[in-house]
């Protein structure tokens, strides 16, 4: 069976600097995988590899069995059908939220205004933000302005979800309506990949989570066995000190 | 021993504001008594007759707007778009991957910044066409004024394009290649449109300094039809050996380009409601 994303002995440097020394891991279709590490592990500059942010030096990505690493892979129909979330939204100020939604379906997918319209109400819809419609990003709060980015994500039917670090930016208070909105989204089915300091949110709606610390994957299983009874030193250590704070 | 020091207290405790005042009060007594020279001392009569002559500033009209000011504004524009249109094109350039693009875009722009427009007028006006003969740029007086007067307003604004560029955050492009947007659709839809967005300022200074600059257009000869404001002045004085018709073109520059620094201010503030 061909996984959703199948990453093998992955390397990326940047300069002298090894950020990723040899990454294997996979992520089925319908699974929701969360990245836990301490920062500067290279869990976001694997995720940015996955749709080729970040090029990789070595190693091999397929997603849906297609090396994407392959010099003549299609980058730009690649990455419209990922879906990619980002820590500081990075919404296009100087278009309305329907605009933020509808700028790729009808440039890149060449969808009818009308119908890329219809997706971008639907998928406003789904985040709970129907009513912001016609604002510019400088009038939402951090929480909607994530869940709009999640809209507009959802917004080109990606095959799968990448998230980076999506709740890091936000105020205490603001975390919980972008993660019920990617708890929906979990549980309609959607391949995601989250890089996350949730662990609540890992407990509670991943199906595997995946450790990672100075460029390797340390351990990796369900929930329970990693953030419950970690067998390795490295993984105790950080939980320990998340969760204290 | 007592008193003064208290006397020193007080005076320091005061001091700041009451010096602030004694300088203001010095500052409006100064202006004050130079107005008065000047208006007492100065020939208003010799004054009127020269500089506020309002029958020869009369004779001025209708063409000094029909003609003049058309003119001038219509320079001002070709040269603006002419030059916007190179300036984005060397902006590009100069931020391209390819280090050939980057090289050219480094050299003209330092040529053309480091020369003084009327040599690129006279170069446009007059060594194209010594040089290969019976080359022309079409459109007479504007399409050889412009087109100089572009190729420097182009250096410069390529400058402030790339500075826009620049100014915008890499998650807008992250974020939108993430979308499958091309490099290209990418910098026309999203970057530019926030690029000049921030540069509406210095591009506006730019668009003053070329109303400015197109009184060189002078040096490329006229028709009674291409005269633009200064060249329409200056010739009016020398027929009428009197200075109004500069005070009269002074005052039309000034009407032309102070609304323009009001506009920005406008479209400025409605830009930070949109950021």
């Amino acid at each position: 069976m061909t996984h959703a994303i199948d990453v093998r002995q992955l390397h990326k440097s940047f300069g002298d600097l090894e950020v990723l020394k040899g990454i294997d891991f996979t992520v089925d279709s319908g699974e929701v995988v969360c990245v836990l590490g301490p920062s500067g592990s290279g869990k976001s500059t694997l995720l940015r590899c996955l749709n080729r942010l970040e090029e990789s030096n070595s190693g091999t990505i397929l997603i849906d069995g297609e090396d994407i690493t392959d010099i003549d892979a299609d980058v730009d129909q690649l990455r419209s059908n990922i879906g990619m979330v980002f820590q500081q939204f990075n919404l296009f100020p100087h278009l309305t939220v329907l605009k933020n939604l509808t700028v790729a379906q009808t440039g890149v997918l060449k969808r009818s205004k009308d119908e890329a319209i219809g997706i971008a109400r639907q998928m406003l819809e789904r985040v709970g933000l129907s009513d912001k419609i016609h604002e510019y990003p400088a009038h939402l709060s951090g929480g909607q302005a994530q869940r709009v980015a999640i809209a507009r994500a959802l917004s080109m039917k990606p095959k799968m979800m990448l998230f980076d670090e999506p709740t890091s930016a936000l105020d205490p208070e603001l975390v919980g309506e972008v993660l019920d909105v990617m708890r929906t989204l979990a549980g309609e089915g959607m391949t995601m990949m989250v890089v996350t300091h949730e662990i609540g949110f890992a407990q509670e709606v991943a199906d595997r989570v995946v450790f990672m610390d100075d460029g390797v994957v340390v351990e990796e299983g369900s929930p329970d066995d990693v953030l419950r009874n970690p067998k390795e030193d490295r993984t105790k250590q950080f939980l320990r000190m998340v969760l204290e704070t | 021993m007592v008193r003064p020091l208290t006397r020193f207290r007080i005076m320091t405790k005061f001091t700041h504001r009451q010096r602030a005042r004694y300088y203001q009060i010095t500052m409006y007594a100064v202006a004050a008594v130079v107005t008065l020279v000047v208006v007492f001392a100065a020939d208003w009569s010799k004054i009127q007759k020269n500089f506020f002559n309002s029958e020869i500033a009369a004779e001025m009209f209708p063409e000094v707007i029909t003609s003049a000011v058309k003119n001038t504004a219509l320079y001002t524009l070709v040269s603006f778009v002419l030059g916007m249109i190179l300036a984005l094109g060397l902006a590009l350039m100069r931020l391209s991957s390819l280090k050939a693009f980057r090289a050219f875009a480094i050299g003209y722009i330092e040529l053309f910044r480091g020369l003084p427009a009327l040599i690129t007028l006279l170069f446009v006006g007059f060594g194209l066409p010594i040089a290969f003969s019976g080359f022309r740029i079409p459109g007479g007086v504007l399409g050889r004024g412009s087109v100089g007067l572009a190729l420097v307003a182009g250096a410069y604004m390529a400058e402030t394009i790339r500075a826009g560029i620049e100014a915008v955050p890499k998650g807008q492009t992250e974020a939108a290649r993430s979308l499958g947007m091309s490099q290209t659709r990418t910098m026309f839809t999203i970057i530019l449109p926030q690029a000049f967005r921030i540069i509406i300022p210095p591009l506006t200074n730019e668009l003053v300094l070329l109303i400015k600059d197109t009184s060189l257009f002078f040096i490329l000869g006229s028709t009674p039809g291409t005269k633009e404001l200064t060249k329409f002045a200056r010739d009016f004085m020398n027929a009428e050996r009197n200075a109004t018709p500069l005070t009269v073109v002074a005052a039309l520059y000034l009407l032309i380009t102070l609304p323009l620094t009001f506009l920005v201010r406008r479209l400025e503030r409605s830009a930070a409601k949109a950021r």
